[in-house]
């Protein structure tokens, strides 16, 4: 019960950061906010039972691409151009509070009052479900870590394309 | 439903919803890039929540573990487009993207 309550209030932290993130006009701030999105999502993935998923979440999601969104803003500083005036900033996302409270407090009333039953079963043991990380990782998913390695890469010759100084032009 | 799944189903679908009104209403590149993100957020919180209701914890995380990988590399390779569209227009307005009008 109280790991549940834990959770219900990270997960709460997370729709608040989430709202920060995008009510912030500093960019800088914005990121930030992220990362703690992160951060807090890495907690309650921990608590449900999936340690693996919470440490990639907090070391590459809270720290890599944070470091990521950082070095492009400071490459970028759009703010020293033509400052978006805070009036405008504050009029274009004053809504999303009260979208947000009444999405909420809909969600809520039609998962409790519309009947939908989506809770685990006691007992219930689907397939595959004995394995640990490390087998359903290595021995189930192996055309996926290919499938990663290849991404990587592509996402590096990505980068170098991206940032390569001068050519012919 | 027990408590513990409404709030992450509620959760999930709020920073759904988070996501998209950024998407929707942002014209920078940065903060349409952390929109993604935290609709990403989202789909890695329901993912481990198919993992809990099923038991399946192990196949969950190989998708969580996954799904990170790609995020990192669309945040990679969308901040270095949006760095070489500031360096060619000196903004980061995507509404002032007008080089390629015919």
């Amino acid at each position: 019960m109280q790991q549940s309550i834990i959770i219900i209030i990270c997960l709460v932290a997370m729709v608040l950061l989430g709202l920060a993130a995008a009510m912030f006009r500093s960019m800088v701030k914005a990121a930030i906010s992220l990362a703690g999105i992160s951060a807090v999502l890495a907690v309650a993935l921990f608590l449900m039972g999936a340690p693996w998923a919470a440490l990639f979440e907090l070391s590459v999601c809270a720290g890599l691409v944070t470091a990521i969104f950082i070095s492009a803003i400071s490459l970028t500083s759009p703010d020293r151009k033509q400052p978006e005036k805070v009036s405008e900033h504050k009029s274009r996302f004053a809504s999303l509070p009260f979208i947000l409270i009444f999405a909420g407090v809909s969600l809520i009333a039609v998962f409790i009052l519309g009947g939908f039953v989506i809770d685990p079963v006691a007992g219930q043991v689907t397939a595959g479900a004995a394995v640990t990380f490390r087998e359903a990782f290595w021995n189930m998913r192996q055309a996926d870590i290919l499938g990663q390695v290849i991404i990587i890469l592509a996402g590096a010759f990505a980068v170098v394309i991206l940032f390569k100084e001068g050519g012919k032009a | 439903m027990n408590i513990l799944t409404i709030a992450i189903l509620t959760t999930a679908f709020l920073l759904i919803i988070t996501g998209l009104y950024l998407l929707a209403r942002t014209h920078n590149m940065i903060r349409i890039i952390i929109a993604v993100e935290i609709v990403m957020k989202a789909i890695t919180l329901l993912l481990i929540f198919a993992g809990y209701l099923n038991g399946n914890f192990a196949l969950a995380q190989t998708f969580v573990v996954t799904m990170i990988v790609i995020e990192v590399i669309v945040a990679v390779v969308a901040a270095g487009i949006a760095i070489n569209i500031f360096r060619i227009n000196g903004d980061m307005n995507v509404g002032k993207l007008n080089k390629l009008n015919g």
